[in-house]
């Protein structure tokens, strides 16, 4: 090959990459010397340096090289050897993707639609639903203004491979000379090789998913160190107050490394302490001595204590004198011995009812409504006017002028109400709306209090903080901020998620609040400092709700696919997804003690799990590739009606609210 | 979803843009597209918040509002679009929006208002366990629950009745047999008959049955409180009953064909011996799939009753009333067959000078009754499938049998009384069977100028012989047997083709 020709191809690759000036320079720099300096290199002699110049002026710009050289890809990777194939495939969705958006940014809009179409049954299986969002990108500009797409495309995609897979792949990436396929793969994955053996098919979940481009960032972020202990002097440490001190000192130490073996030794201890002592407890009668049992046995001494960041408001002595009265009540659960599960129907609501909230002691149940109403009834005096039926109309409390109705209607949004928070005591409800704004309520008055302004747009979610005084609110405009009822404007903004915040839940200790986010991503945030201190990654579809055990230790997300995922905080690793539900998982709540985790769904359906043989059996599970039905506990159908709401009651009675939806016929 | 260019095209041409360069139709299509996706994506998005899983025209609108556009119109729909196929297209659908008349729209009276949002409570589980009642879904996933328990086990199931059963079964026995009429016993029975969850008490209530028979058999009340309280249970459809058949239906049968039920004259147990049929039919209705030998097990011994002369004359009542309850193919093929010679020995009974004691004549008409009502009804309906049969009179069946004429005659008018007070007659006209009486009525027409029995008598043989032509043979001596009250059963159809 004359060197004349290789000046040629370079010529016309520098062209077609639109390097013109580079070309112009070279043009010049031929033109004056004859091709006789850039003779010095010797191309000729160095076939493979002119095969690959060859082929980066031939190839480019044929769209159908992307589909031939991605389906010979494709076919070759799955008549691969079986033990490596479903590895090499795992580098299929990436390439395909990337392929399309090539296409895409070209301009091949036709090409790429064509090219999308006949290789998207591989991957709809696990990736369908940012398929559905990739499909719509069709001209260079949205790719620009997608923030998915840039995101892909910003950021490489981290592929875990063994060795003899990566080999194979470069063979025959060398062999077959498709440049394209190792451009694309070069340029957008990161492969992390390993010796040994291929894992094995089940631990897929992070390998699979593409999380743009904040797994790198997630892992640095999810380094820091977080306490995800109980709050000192906390109404569990006073109930025990004289209790296993020294235990919870000890525990303190311990709490930022989570090391798994070390609490799962400690659970099973906890596990039998608990059954001895149960015997000692009963043949005790004193009361006193009862209590003092009854702690020991709850996990909760466990929990390390750590400060509170916020200034905690201080409790009335009657509202706390109630709750240490309903812990000290508290049935113990695990799972042999199963909750009692109240359900609160909703009916006529006409399609209207967008959330439902029930309060701690579960004798108040609020609905919001798209009319942009919430109604608040008042269990027990439901109950009462069902007994008192034909007396004259006592229900007249509501003020209302209507007097049959038996529920508190609440008037002032302007937008259909997302979203209702409860506080501890029972006296103020949150809501939150798509006019951008949350309200608080007084259960007492039966009135608007406050109106916060801050959110630019819906407000889809509002908690209040397991103490009251301050509560986290999420919406569209991709923020969670935190409140406290006493200002109008929110204290902190947490801005980092890539979309729509949809959920939002406190710590047990106020200092974090967790966020579920239409990134299919779960965050953890320092109240104090504003800053993410988790990043969860492992759900494929968005986040809708989130509940923290008791303890503090684990939190459990549910999304849109029926996936619920526990995780723990501390090494930001899911221990276990809890697979089941078919739909939307609405809610999630943990018991009292946090041995059981209750889960409600589009499905009709509310499950009980078994949280202690979750975390405990990890490691055993691993190995035996065991599936994790066994966890379900319980399936409780309803009679068509999609739970919306749960709560363990402090007493650990389950509640359950949902609207009955008749099914089309 | 794909826009193309055309639609683009026709797009434009509707909102009256004629002239758009093929660029700008090639070049908004995708982006059109685009846009569409992005409002659906944020449409998804209130649904879910909405906590719904179905998309809604508000949702969308929703979505627009996000995006500060103009919100659609006419498309809030409370309800869920239905969309239609269109035909020979495959994957186009549209929106089946029917014209609506704006005059009948106004002219319509107003809607009620919709009922307000309310809200109940209910147990969903008690303890882990889901309790079987009206508001929890009624599927098998308890006893699913409960078999994957029972495999778990390795033991024999335990029957343990739950502190709310084990009232409900104390308090519903005790009402039976003390306050059997009262308004809560009544009340009892319909929770009976709905309630999901009273599976556990089965074996109970069907001992607890079949003992009280025995023990009251000379108590009608409880009788026909134990009677009723089969009944409901029977009724339930989430309860199982198979497995306790054996069990409850001897007692049930005790009921219908027993020697005496109740001791005093007034205690009517001629209807506890229909209501008992009634409840036999409707066990062999609703078991017979399962147990194939149930009805003619049912039948024989309905049967040996009816053939033994021994037997007391209730005995037979109760034994025929059953069977009829069965349905007419039994009466059609194990009763009829049997008229004649049980007639020979009823007839007896029922004359004035063969039977002096005034009781057991009545037991005989009353038999009688009941037996012409079966045949009637085999009859009628024979005659209803049968119409294009008729055919001309062939030969005159018509005996007039001086031995029973005159009785017939002389007790005619008591007799018919008789059966008009009897629950079958009214059974048949409660279900719906009006052509028979419009063919009382009708007979009464014709009768009016046949006053006297002579004239209708010489109505009568050419009609029954016009009919007996084509019927089963067992069919052509009911007139023998009955005579001019089989006309009762004809339909009217044939009785208008002769008036």
């Amino acid at each position: 090959m004359d060197a004349e020709r290789i000046d040629e191809f370079v010529m016309v690759y520098l062209k077609k990459k639109g390097f013109d000036s580079a070309a112009k320079d070279l043009q010049l720099a031929l033109h004056h010397n004859n091709g006789s300096s850039f003779n010095s290199i010797d191309y000729p002699n160095d076939p493979e340096l002119t095969k690959l110049i060859r082929s980066f002026s031939q190839s480019d710009d044929h769209p159908t090289q992307y589909r031939e050289s991605y389906s010979k890809l494709r076919s070759w990777a799955y008549n691969s050897l079986d033990l490596y194939k479903h590895e090499l495939l795992r580098v299929m969705y990436p390439v395909f993707i990337h392929c399309y958006m090539d296409l895409v940014g070209k301009g091949h809009t036709q090409e790429a639609r064509a090219f999308f179409n006949s290789f998207r049954k591989d991957h709809e299986m696990i990736n369908l639903r940012d398929l559905q969002k990739l499909e719509g990108v069709l001209t260079p500009s949205h790719l620009e203004e997608m923030e998915f797409a840039r995101a892909l495309r910003q950021s490489k995609v981290n592929i875990k491979i063994c060795q003899y897979s990566y080999d194979l792949l470069l063979q025959y990436l060398h062999r077959t000379e498709s440049t394209l396929m190792l451009g694309i793969i070069n340029e957008h994955i990161n492969f992390q090789v390993y010796s040994g053996q291929p894992i094995s098919g089940s631990d897929d979940i992070e390998a699979v998913t593409i999380v743009g481009s904040f797994q790198e960032p997630a892992n640095h972020i999810n380094q820091k160190e977080i306490q995800w202990g109980l709050l000192e002097d906390s109404l569990d440490d006073r109930l025990e107050k004289g209790g296993l001190l020294s235990d919870s000192e000890k525990g303190q130490g311990e709490s930022k490394d989570g090391d798994m073996d070390d609490s799962k030794k400690r659970s099973i201890e906890v596990g039998k302490q608990g059954s001895s002592l149960k015997k000692l407890k009963k043949d005790k009668a004193g009361s006193a001595t009862a209590k003092v049992a009854r702690q020991e046995t709850s996990t909760v001494p466990l929990a390390p204590r750590v400060k509170a960041e916020l200034a905690l408001p201080v409790m009335s002595t009657d509202v706390e004198e109630s709750m240490l009265e309903d812990l000290r009540n508290r049935v113990q659960l695990s799972s042999v011995a199963m909750p009692s599960v109240s359900f609160y129907t909703f009916v006529n609501t006409h399609n209207g009812l967008n959330c439902a909230s029930i309060s701690h002691d579960g004798s108040l149940v609020a609905g919001g409504f798209s009319d942009s109403s919430i109604k608040v009834w008042d269990m027990a005096k439901l109950g009462q006017a069902g007994s008192l039926q034909g007396e004259n109309d006592t229900n007249d409390q509501i003020g209302g002028p209507n007097g049959r109705r038996n529920y508190t209607l609440l008037l002032g949004h302007s937008g259909p109400v997302y979203s209702a928070t409860f506080s501890p005591p029972g006296d103020f409800v949150l809501s939150s709306s798509a006019d951008t704004t949350i309200r608080l309520w007084s259960t007492k008055l039966n009135a608007n209090l406050v109106c916060y302004k801050g959110h630019n747009y819906p407000v889809w979610d509002v908690q209040f903080s397991p103490f009251g005084h301050y509560f986290a609110s999420c919406s569209h405009d991709r923020t969670a901020r935190i409140w406290s009822m006493d200002r109008v404007q929110p204290l902190r903004i947490m801005a980092g998620h890539l979309s729509d915040v949809d959920c939002v839940q406190w710590h047990p200790n106020c200092n974090y609040i967790a966020t579920g986010s239409s990134d299919k991503t779960v965050r953890l945030w320092d109240v104090q400092t504003g800053e993410c201190v988790r990043i969860f990654i492992g759900h494929r579809s968005m986040v809708l709700s989130l509940a923290m055990s008791p303890d503090g230790r684990y939190m459990a997300s549910g999304d849109e696919d029926g996936t619920i995922m526990m995780w723990d905080l501390s090494t930001a690793r899911c221990i276990t997804p809890l697979m089941g539900h078919n739909s939307c998982v609405w809610s999630l709540s943990y018991s009292g003690e946090g041995s059981l985790l209750a889960s409600g769904s589009a499905d009709c359906t509310v499950k009980l799990w078994d949280v202690t043989s979750s975390t405990k059996l990890t490691k055993a599970e691993e190995k035996n590739g065991n599936s994790n039905r066994l966890r379900s506990l319980r399936t409780f159908p309803t009679k068509s009606t999609p739970v919306h709401a749960l709560r363990f009651s402090r007493r650990n009675l389950l509640f359950a609210a949902g609207a009955l939806s008749k099914p089309e016929s | 979803m794909m826009v193309t260019k055309e639609s683009i095209e026709v797009i434009a041409q509707s909102i009256g843009i004629s002239t758009l360069s093929p660029d700008v139709s090639a070049a908004l299509a995708p982006d059109v597209e685009y846009r569409v996706r992005e409002v659906m994506q944020e449409a998804i998005k209130c649904m879910r918040h909405a906590r719904r899983t179905t998309l809604m025209a508000h949702d969308v609108d929703s979505a627009l509002h996000f995006r500060n556009l103009e919100p659609t119109c006419g498309f809030t729909s409370s309800k869920t679009v239905r969309l239609k196929r269109a035909p020979e297209h495959r994957d186009l659908y549209f929106f089946d929006d029917k014209d609506v008349e704006l005059k009948n729209v106004l002219e319509a009276p107003l809607l009620n208002a919709p009922p307000d949002a309310s809200i109940t409570s209910h147990w969903l589980a008690i303890d882990g366990i889901q309790p079987s009642i009206p508001q929890n879904s009624p599927v098998q996933a308890i006893s699913d629950v409960k078999r994957s328990e029972y495999k778990d086990d390795g033991l024999p199931a335990r029957h343990v009745l739950s502190k709310e059963l084990q009232i409900y079964y104390d308090k519903v026995t005790e009402w039976a047999l003390t306050l059997s009429g009262s308004t809560v016993f009544r009340q009892a029975l319909t929770s009976l008959e709905t309630d999901p969850g009273l599976h556990p008490l089965v074996p109970f209530f069907t001992c607890f049955i079949a003992e009280e028979i025995v023990r009251n058999m000379d108590n009608y009340p409880i009788l026909l409180a134990l009677m009723r309280l089969a009944r409901s249970l029977l009724h339930n459809p989430h309860v199982h009953l198979e497995p306790y058949l054996h069990q409850l239906m001897p007692s049930i049968i005790t009921c219908l064909i027993a020697k005496r039920l109740g001791k005093r004259l007034s205690d009517s147990h001629w209807d506890l011996r229909n209501f008992t049929a009634g409840t036999v039919a409707a066990t062999c209705k609703r078991f017979g799939h399962v147990y194939h030998n149930l009805l003619p097990r049912v039948t024989r011994s309905l049967l040996h009753t009816f053939l033994d002369p021994t037997k007391a004359l209730p005995q037979h009542y109760g034994a025929i009333q059953g069977m009829v309850a069965l349905g007419l193919n039994v009466v059609r093929f194990v009763v009829l067959p049997n008229l004649e010679p049980y007639l020979l020995l009823l007839l007896p009974e029922m004359a004035h000078e063969k039977q002096k004691d005034g009781a057991k004549r009545h037991e005989a008409w009353l038999v009688y009754g009941v037996l012409m009502v079966a045949a009637g009804r085999c009859l009628y309906e024979r005659l209803k499938t049968s119409q294009t049969l008729l055919s001309p009179p062939t030969r005159s069946v018509w005996k007039t049998d001086g031995k029973l004429t005159n009785p017939r005659q002389s007790k005619r008018k008591a007799s018919s009384d008789n059966l008009t007070h009897q629950p079958p007659l009214k059974k048949i006209a409660a279900e719906g069977i009006m052509q028979m009486s419009s063919t009382q009525m009708q007979m009464g027409l014709s009768a009016v100028p046949q006053q006297s029995p002579l004239v209708g008598r010489d109505v009568s043989p050419r009609t029954s012989a016009t009919l007996g032509t084509d019927v089963d043979n067992f069919l052509f001596p009911l007139f023998d047997y009955f005579g001019e009250s089989m006309l009762m059963f004809t339909p009217k159809h044939e009785l208008s083709f002769f008036l």
